[in-house]
Parts: structure tokens; sequence; C-alpha cells
């Protein structure tokens, strides 16, 4: 395939990020010229993200070639950047009135960046461009941090999370360096495919160069998960920024961790070797471990203490970072049969929808009750909720006892699958480390149902304190509150398509065909079959090598 | 029949929500409905009852598919299906809770008031959650059944309940779910070790296949014989399969029964509860821990609970004395009633984990009994809190002069809950005893003085409330313009409610055949299963063999060896 039917397709397969980037751009442009009203720019907006949900099911057959081009169109991808589009929508339906007319075309340019990157994150195949995503959505939230409110505190959060986020891109650029050093390519179903095949070489280079480019990922989007000790900036920044925000930060930059997690890491590292005898999957699995462990027990017990909703919810979803790092822990024990991986990936991307769901939802009442006379703020002022919106309350208990892990919500199957798959891992020495994880994450899950009820009990159980609620909920966020927790019910009693979309995509994750068809007739002769080999297997290299990065090839020979 | 089964669990679910859905309907109308759906659920109860067939080992009133699977289809994935059966085991608690929800409803009929339409639908939901985990045959139906529970039984204790009603809706909430957490996970392990031991690898959730499939694992390790004596002697005992997988779904069954130390959730909750809550918490909602020992820790881990029954038993029979020691030093009716009700529910432990025919045999008609008494007690309780606001004995005396059907009804269930030959208790508690002194004689000596002693302060209720002159407090607090010749007498919807129970309570104290009869066949491949074990410990041979258990008797397993 040449490089220019590749980047055709390529860029086919991209049309609705392209669609999304031209239009944030010209509202942004267009924003310090024209003066009409927000929502106008809101509209837009949706228009955008309505016309490029519609061009990526238009598109969901076009392939690309998986060692040839940056993007791919898997299943993953599909799904995933489906799923950044409707979430999409829901955000700025929270959004739509979060904003004065002045600030509204970089506001909703910023949100459209954001979601144009994380759905370039969700389809990357390639190291760097799947960076370039992630900055894609970093850099807009610098600029809705500064641009929403010019208070002390909103300065300090926007610094903080501005300067810790570079801090962590480093981090992550330079574990991606290793990983590209480790193999020579950086295309990542390449990456992946030649990783199987070096680890298993008595020439191995240095195996310890994964390890290191492990450890840097992890830490890098460590941070943008608030995985523990990465977690610092998430109280504090959610505190300081509008609730809109703490909404955004609470989801996409998770969504993306993740994803790129599952991507550049689970995916990459070596699948087909048994433990014993692959040390590197060990010990990234016994990181993840640790990560996870200290991330969810952390995040729950301080979570215990705050009254702050804002605070409440950044330390909930640190402890929700830890739930997920479990299914990434397991998706890094690989059995022979995959199953380890597979399961793992597909808990990640599982829960993700539900923690979606109900943490949108969550925001999306305290936008909805928010007034600038009567803000809130903290637990005490959703005392009593339940006698004066019923139907708000109601939608919140639902999210809450959802995130809680109570049934029959999302929450429930999405923290049940993990705790499945951690405990079907195959039986050897390991397996107790994998299924102490899950009672670990049971036992985390008992401390942090305490902190949701206490809002349920306050909303229910207690008389309304200060000056009364009066909210004007806007038909755009009753719709979205009314999606979050409908949907947070109905995926806990028919999981069955969300299932079969995270199966999918687990699978789409660690499928690496071989590089080229091999159809090896009886026809050819031996010298044409050695030809044929030879091409084969640096088909991945050249492919990567028309990207135009060099291919480093000392260390790699054919067995 | 099957779709029969579904009705009756969707029912409830339906009348909850028709009543959620209109806050603003009239009490009256609110309590008729929610009595309407009650009695309907009880009438479809009752013809699951006329249908069923008692000989049969297996679940009945269950879809089939063309496998041979049970249920319904749900996430076909995973084969995690939509099944529900009763056998002779869950009909009686399905038909408990069916029973005991008309209680409730009548119990409210004039207590709440307030925001009624909500009490009944709370209660309704808590009903539907009851009678689909009774009637469950997929474990993951059974977990969110079970948790489901939790969620209207907060609300109405929070919403309803007494003074503290906060703490204790919070307080239950989270005991309850922590343990329940780690039975989730005990629960999934046994998925797990099933798929993972069984050739080809069958990933299956429903209820009898992993309990058939466990039963005849061909795992070393899950056979292996293990002995409380064990840990002692520094060998494996704690991290073997079967004893830990025992204690991870332990964890959130003896929560949810009270068993002694995993208790202190119960006295709060029960107290602060409102009536109708107190009932089915009391009456109901306790048996789920002792059917999930049942159906999971002993049916699917028999190992584990013949190497822990000692500590359990133990346990039970601390909770026994206990018990009844603390109702002895009650002043307060309600508080009374909790602690001699956690006394009784220590015999239907310990009947379980005598692990032989007569003690589970014993526990199971225990269950149902203890439900029919503790729930006719809390409405007795309920019915005097309501006339005179006041709980306490010492402001309470010679009932019988003011309402001798309300002293009758008491008396009547008290001497059921203690046990008086010829009553229900006696029934269910001295085959209990009976089975433990095969077991263990000096627990059942301890045992047999517990139940001495907790007839103990049922008897002194009595004689306080009922007997002696009358004496009536004469403040009603929030209540004062009802004159003391105003106490009314029981009404219609009070006799309605508590006549069904006294029936059942001289049925089965004369005449506990027909129950038993249901009961035994279910339990007998999990009796066998222990004289298999226990018989192969005896003879001091190896581990006992994986071998289909229906008919091997006990002997022949011996000679294998």
């Amino acid at each position: 395939m040449s490089a220019i039917e590749s980047a055709r397709q390529t860029l086919l397969i991209l049309l609705p990020e392209v669609l999304i980037l031209l239009s944030a751009m010209a509202m942004m442009t267009a924003g310090a010229f024209v003066k009409v009203p927000r929502r106008t720019w809101s509209i837009a907006s949706a228009a955008t993200l309505v016309v490029a949900l519609l061009a990526l099911v238009l598109l969901r057959n076009q392939v690309t070639d998986p060692y040839g081009s940056v993007a791919l169109n898997d299943a993953m991808s599909g799904y995933g950047r489906m799923f950044f589009l409707l979430t999409g929508l829901l955000v700025l339906a929270m959004a739509h009135n979060q904003v004065d007319d002045a600030r509204a075309p970089e506001f909703f340019g910023s949100l459209l960046f954001i979601n144009a990157g994380a759905m370039l994150v969700t389809s990357a195949n390639e190291l760097v461009f799947l960076f370039v995503g992630l900055e894609l959505v970093s850099i807009p939230t610098y600029l809705l941090l500064y641009l929403s409110r010019r208070t002390a505190s909103t300065q300090e959060a926007a610094t903080k999370y501005f300067f810790l986020s570079l801090f962590s891109s480093g981090l992550l650029l330079f574990g991606m360096a290793y990983l590209y050093g480790m193999v020579g390519v950086s295309n990542l179903k390449a990456l992946s495919y030649l990783a199987q095949v070096s680890m298993t070489l008595p020439s191995v280079p240095h195996p310890i160069l994964g390890l290191i480019a492990v450890v840097f990922i992890v830490a890098g989007l460590g941070f943008r998960v608030a995985a523990v000790p990465f977690h610092f900036y998430a109280p504090d920044v959610y505190q300081g920024s509008p609730t809109i925000l703490a909404a955004l930060l609470a989801w996409v930059p998770k969504g993306i961790g993740f994803i790129a997690l599952l991507r550049t890491v689970t995916a990459v590292i070596p699948t087909d070797t048994a433990p014993p005898t692959n040390n590197l999957t060990q010990q990234a699995a016994v990181l993840c471990w640790i990560v996870a462990a200290v991330t969810m027990t952390l995040g729950n017990t301080v979570a215990l203490s705050q009254t702050n909703l804002k605070r409440l919810f950044a330390y909930s979803s640190i402890a929700h970072a830890g739930y997920l790092m479990i299914g990434i822990t397991v998706a890094l024990r690989n059995g022979p049969s995959l199953a380890g991986i597979t399961l793992g990936s597909e808990s990640v991307l599982f829960y993700l929808v539900s923690y979606a769901l109900m943490t949108l939802g969550v925001f999306a009442v305290i936008i909805g009750l928010s007034t600038p006379e009567r803000s809130v703020e903290t637990v005490d002022d959703l005392a009593g909720l339940a006698k004066s919106h019923p139907i708000l309350a109601l939608a919140m208990a639902t999210c809450l006892f959802s995130l809680a892990g109570i049934p029959p919500l999302a929450g429930f199957l999405g923290k049940a699958n993990l705790f499945f798959a951690a405990f079907s891992a195959a039986p050897s020495s390991d397996a107790r480390m994998y299924q102490s994880l899950a009672v670990i994450g049971v036992v985390n899950s008992a401390i942090g149902a305490y902190y949701y009820l206490k809002i349920v009990v306050a909303m229910y159980f207690r008389e309304p304190v200060g000056k009364p609620l009066t909210p004007a909920l806007a038909w755009p966020t009753a719709t979205a509150i009314g999606a979050c927790s409908t949907l947070t019910v109905l995926l806990g009693l028919w999981a069955q398509p969300i299932y079969s979309a995270s199966r999918a995509s687990a699978e789409a994750l660690v499928l690496h065909p071989e590089p080229v068809a091999l159809l090896v007739s009886t026809e050819h002769d031996r010298a044409e079959t050695e030809a044929e080999l030879q091409k084969s297997n640096n088909a991945a290299r050249e492919a990567a090598a028309l990207q135009g990065f060099q291919f480093a090839p000392k260390g790699y020979s054919r067995p | 029949m099957a779709l029969l089964l579904v009705l009756t669990v969707l029912l409830p679910l339906v009348g909850s929500l028709t009543l959620f859905a209109r806050p603003q309907l009239p009490t009256r109308s609110a309590r008729a409905l929610a009595l309407g759906f009650a009695g309907a659920t009880m009438g479809l109860s009752l013809l699951l009852l006329l249908a069923f067939r008692p000989e049969q080992v297996g679940p009945q009133f269950s879809f089939v598919d063309e496998a041979g699977k049970l249920g319904l289809a749900w996430l076909p994935k995973y084969g995690i299906r939509f099944a529900l059966g009763l056998d002779g085991i869950s009909l009686w608690l399905y038909l408990l809770t069916s029973l005991l929800m008309i209680t409730s409803v009548f119990a409210s009929w004039e207590s709440v008031e307030e925001r009624a339409p909500a009490h009944y639908g709370l209660l309704l939901a808590l009903q539907a959650g009851l009678l689909g985990l009774f009637s469950s045959l997929d474990v993951v139906l059974f977990y969110i059944c079970f948790e489901f529970t939790l969620i209207p039984l907060f609300f109405l204790i929070g919403l309803y309940g007494g003074p503290d009603r906060r703490r204790a809706s919070v307080t239950i909430f989270l005991y309850t779910l922590a343990g329940s957490l780690l039975t989730l996970i005990g629960v999934v392990a046994l998925v797990a070790v099933h798929y993972q031991h069984t050739s080809p690898n069958v990933l299956t959730f429903s209820i009898p296949e992993l309990t058939e499939g466990l039963r005849n694992l061909s795992w070393p390790e899950w056979t292996q014989p293990v002995a409380w004596g064990d840990w002692r002697l520094g060998r494996s005992f704690w991290t073997t399969p079967q004893v830990l997988i025992f204690l991870l779904l332990f964890a959130g069954f003896a929560t949810k029964v009270a068993l002694f130390p995993f208790h202190s959730w119960l006295p709060l909750s029960y107290v602060e509860a409102p009536t109708a809550g107190s009932i089915l918490l009391a009456g109901v909602m306790l048996k789920v821990g002792s059917y999930g020992f049942l159906r999971f820790n002993m049916a699917m881990t028999p190992m584990g609970a013949q190497a822990l029954y000692p500590l359990v038993a133990t346990l039970a029979v601390i909770g026994i004395l206990y018990g009844a020691l603390a109702a002895l030093a009650q002043a307060d009716l309600k508080r009374l009633v909790a602690y001699s009700s956690l006394s009784h529910t220590g015999f239907i432990v310990l009947g379980l984990f005598c692990l032989n025919a007569t003690g589970i045999d014993g526990a199971v008609i225990q269950m149902f009994n203890h439900g029919l008494t503790t729930g006719a007690l809390f409405a007795c309780v309920g019915m005097i809190q309501e006339r005179y606001h006041t709980r306490d004995m010492a402001e309470l005396g010679g009932l019988w002069n003011r309402l001798p059907s309300w002293a009758f009804f008491l008396i009547l269930a008290a001497m059921g809950s203690a046990a008086l030959p010829g009553l229900n208790g006696f029934v269910g508690e001295f085959p209990i005893l009976l089975g433990m002194f095969r077991t263990d004689r000096t627990l059942a000596v301890f045992a047999t003085l517990g139940m001495i002693l907790g007839a103990y302060p049922l008897l002194l209720m009595i004689q306080k409330v009922v007997f002696g002159p009358l004496k009536e407090p004469g403040v009603y607090g929030d209540d004062p313009g009802r004159s003391l010749g105003g106490i009314r007498p029981l009404g219609w919807h009070e006799i309605a409610g508590l006549t069904p129970l006294m029936v059942l309570i001289v049925l089965i104290g004369i005449h506990p055949k027909p129950f038993l009869d249901r009961i035994q066949p279910p339990l007998r491949p999990i009796v066998a299963q222990f004289m298999k074990i226990q018989s192969a410990a005896v003879a001091g041979q190896g581990p006992a063999i994986p071998s289909p258990i229906a008919a091997a008797p006990a002997a022949s397993a011996v000679v294998v060896h």
C-alpha cells in the first residue's frame, strides 16, 4: 500500500475529528470579530458534534493498514470515538449556560478541541500521534481553566494544573521514547508485533528499556487519570474551578488516560509468553498493582472526611481511577489464551462507560441546582433536596448509588466485571496477587459507600439549611441529568450492548495481524518463500519508515 | 407456572412503581392499593404452593430452554440468566415474605400518615427484592436482589424510623454492604473455580449447576479434607480454597443473619425502624443470611463448612446466650423483642451447622417459624406504641384488661417463640438441639441453657405487660387529646394481619409434616455430602472422592479408599 493511499485512508477515517477541529478553529477565529449570543455558539458546537457523529457512523466500515497509518478505525476506535462524541454532547448540554456571551466562542471552541483530542487518542496508532491527541486535550483545558473566572483560587487551580500537566507530558514522552527505543518503531501495532517477536529472541537488545518505558508511561498517564502519586492536583483544581470544568476534568482525562494506557502498555508489552519467563510483564503488573491498591485506598479514605462536594468528587474520582487500575493490572497478566488481557481491557472499557454516566450525572445535578445567587458547594447545600426537588434528588441518588456500586445499577456491573476479571486469571503462583487486589477493591467499595451515602442522607433525611435552592433548570441540563440517570439504571438492567462493544474493542486492541498476508502456496519455491518471509518481517518497519520515522535495525534480525 | 412465578416477583415491583409515581395519593387509597398488591402477590404465592410438587429435589416453576438451561438469557455473553425457581427450601421463605408483607401493610395501616404512598412503595420494593432473592437460581440475580433490598430498607428506616433513624439507616447500610461485598468476591471465586477446573471450561452462574459442578470438581486441592485442628498443627488451613471461599461468603451472610460479633447493627436498626420495617427486617431479611449459608456455604463449600463448623456453632451459641441475657436487661419492649429475636436466630445458624439431617431440617423450618413469631411480636409492639406512644415496660401493665385480643396474640406469639411444645418454635428448636447433641455435646448443653434463658425475658415481658393490675401512661406525649378510655381496641386490620400468623404458629406446632415433607427433599443431597465427608474423616481415610453424591451411601465412599 502506497504512502499516499495510506494517508488518504487515514484522513478519511479521521474525518470526524477534522470536522470538529475545523469548526473549533472557525469559532475561535470568528469569535474575535462577530458578536453573537452564547446560544448561537452552543448550537454550532452541538451541530458540529452531531455532524461528526454522522460522519463516524458513515465511515464505520472504512479500514486502514494497521502498520501503515497513524490512526485506526477498529472496534476500539469506532466505539470509543462514538462514546466520546456522545459524552461530549452531554458535557455541552451541561455547559451551555455556564459561560457569559463574551467568552462563549473560546469556551465552546475549547470544548470541541478537547473532544477532538479525546477522539484522536482513541483512534491513535502511533506514539507521536497519541501524544498530539493528549496535548490537544490538555492545552484547551488550560485555556478553559484560565478563562472561567479570574479569582485567586481559579488562578491557583489553573497554574497548578498547567505545571503538573506539563511535567506529566514530559514523563510520558520520556517513556514513549524508551518504548520506541526498545524495538525501533513508533507505530503501535508494529511495536506490539515486534515486541512479541523480539522478546522471544535470544538477542533481545534490552528488555529493561521496556520496563523504563512502562514506568514512565504509567507515571505520565497516571497524572491524567489522577492516580496516586500524581493525584495531588485533583482536589484543589476541582474545587478551584467551576463545576462544569470539574465535570470535564473528572471524565475526559480519565477516559483518554485509560485508553492510552490500554493502547500503549497493555496492548504492547509481550503477550504470548508465560509470566515466569517474562519479567517485564510481571514487573509492570506489580507496579500497576501497587498503584491500584494505593490509589483506591487513599481516594476512598480521604474522601470520607470531605464536606465540599467538588473535593469529595475529586477524591471519589481518584478512588475510581484505582478501581480502573485493577483492570489494567489484570490486562497485564497475559495467559497463553490472552484471557487476561481481553478480560482486563474489557472490564476497564465497561467501567469507563458506567463511570462517565454516573459522574457526569452527579455533576449535571450540581450544575442544574446552582444559581449565581445560591451555589451548591457543600454537602449541606443539598440538605432536604428530596423535599424541594424530588426528581433531581432521585436522579442524584441513582448516580450516587451507582457510584457506590449498588445493584442493579451500572456501577455495580462495572465493579463486578473488574473483580471477575481479577479472579478469572488462571491459577498460578501469582493468582493470589490478583485475588487480593479484588479483595482490596471490595473493602474500598464498602468504605466508599459511606461518603456517597452521606449525600443521600443529606438529601433525603435532613431538613434544608440556608437559603432555599431555586434552580432555573434549562432543558439541555435537564436532558443531560435525565439521560445520565436513566442510562445508569438501564445499563445495569440490560448491559448486553455495552458488553459486546467493550468485548469487541478489547479484542481489537490486542489484534496485531501478520504484517503482510502470507499465502505461501505449494508452487512457491524455497527462495521465493524466503524472500517473502524476509519482506513480511520487515514490512512493519518499512511501513513505519514510510511515516518518516527512522527504523533502528540494530539488535534485530530474523531468527 | 414459570410465568406465574415471574409475575409474583414483578407484581410488587409494579405496585411500588405505581405508588412512587403518585406521591400525592391520599393515605387511604395508598394503603388500599398496597394491600391490593400484597394480597394479589399472596394469592399467587398460594397458587404456587398448591402447584408445588413436594417430592422434587430440584427447583420448580422455572423456564427451561432447549439446551436444558434454566431461565431466560439475560447477559448471554457471560451466560448470566434471568432464572427463577423455587425448591422446598426457598418455597417457605417465599411464602413467609408474602405473608409478612400483608402483616406489614396492616401494621402501618393507621400509624403511617405522612408520605404514605412512598412508605408503601418502599415496602413493596423491599418485598419484590426479597421474593426475587429467594427465587433466583442465578448467582448474579441473587446478588443483585441481595443488595437491592438495602435501598428500600435504607429509605424506610431513614424516612419513617424513630428518633435516631439517620444513624440507624446508615449503620445498617454500611454494615451489610461491607459484608455482602466480600460475599460477592466469594461468589465470583466460586464461579471462577468452577470455570477453571471443569473441562471444557464451563462458565456458569446458575446456582444448581454450580452446586452440582463444584461437588464433582476434579481439583485435588478443592476436595482435600481440612479439619478445625489443622491450623494449630501449622498446616495450611486458612488458605485452603474451600476455607477461604467459605470465609468470604460467610462475611456477608453472617452480617445479614446478625451472628454474634457481626450483630451490632441489629438492635439499633430494629428499634429505629418503623413497625413494618422491623417486621420485614426481623421476619424475612434475617433469613437471607441463613438462606445464603445453606445455599452457598454449605451446598457449595461443604469442606469449608465441615472444617469451620466448631467456630460458627460456637459463635451461634454465644449469640443465643448473649441475646437472651441482653433481652433480660431491657426496659423497652421493642429492644427486648429485638434481642430475643437475636437469640433465637442463633438457633437457626446452630441448626445449620449441626451438619446432619436432623439439625438442618430443624433450622430450615425454624427460619419460617422465627419469621412468624418475630413478625407477630414486632407487630404487637407496634400496636402498643401506636396507642400509648411509649414502649417502656415500666409504664405499662395489666393490658389484658384493656386489650384482651392483643394480649392473646402477644402471649401466643411469645410462647411460640419460646418454643413451648405444641407450638411452632418447639418443632424447630428441638430437632436443632437434638442434632447438635449428635455433633457437639458441650455446645448443645449451652444451647439448651440458652433455650431456657431465652424464654425467660419473654415470660417476664408477659408478666409485666399483660398481667397484673392495669397500668397505663397518663400522658401521651404529642397526642394529648386522647383520654385514657379512648384507647381503641384492636381494629379489623390488626386482627386480620395477625390471625394468619397465629394459625400457622399453632398449625406447625401440631402438624409440621406438610412443611417438612417439602423441605426435606432438596436438603438430601446437601446432607449426603456431609455424611460422606464425615464418614471419610472418621475412617481416617484419604480425601472424599469427588464422585456423584446423589445416591452413594456413605459406606461405599470409605470402601473405595
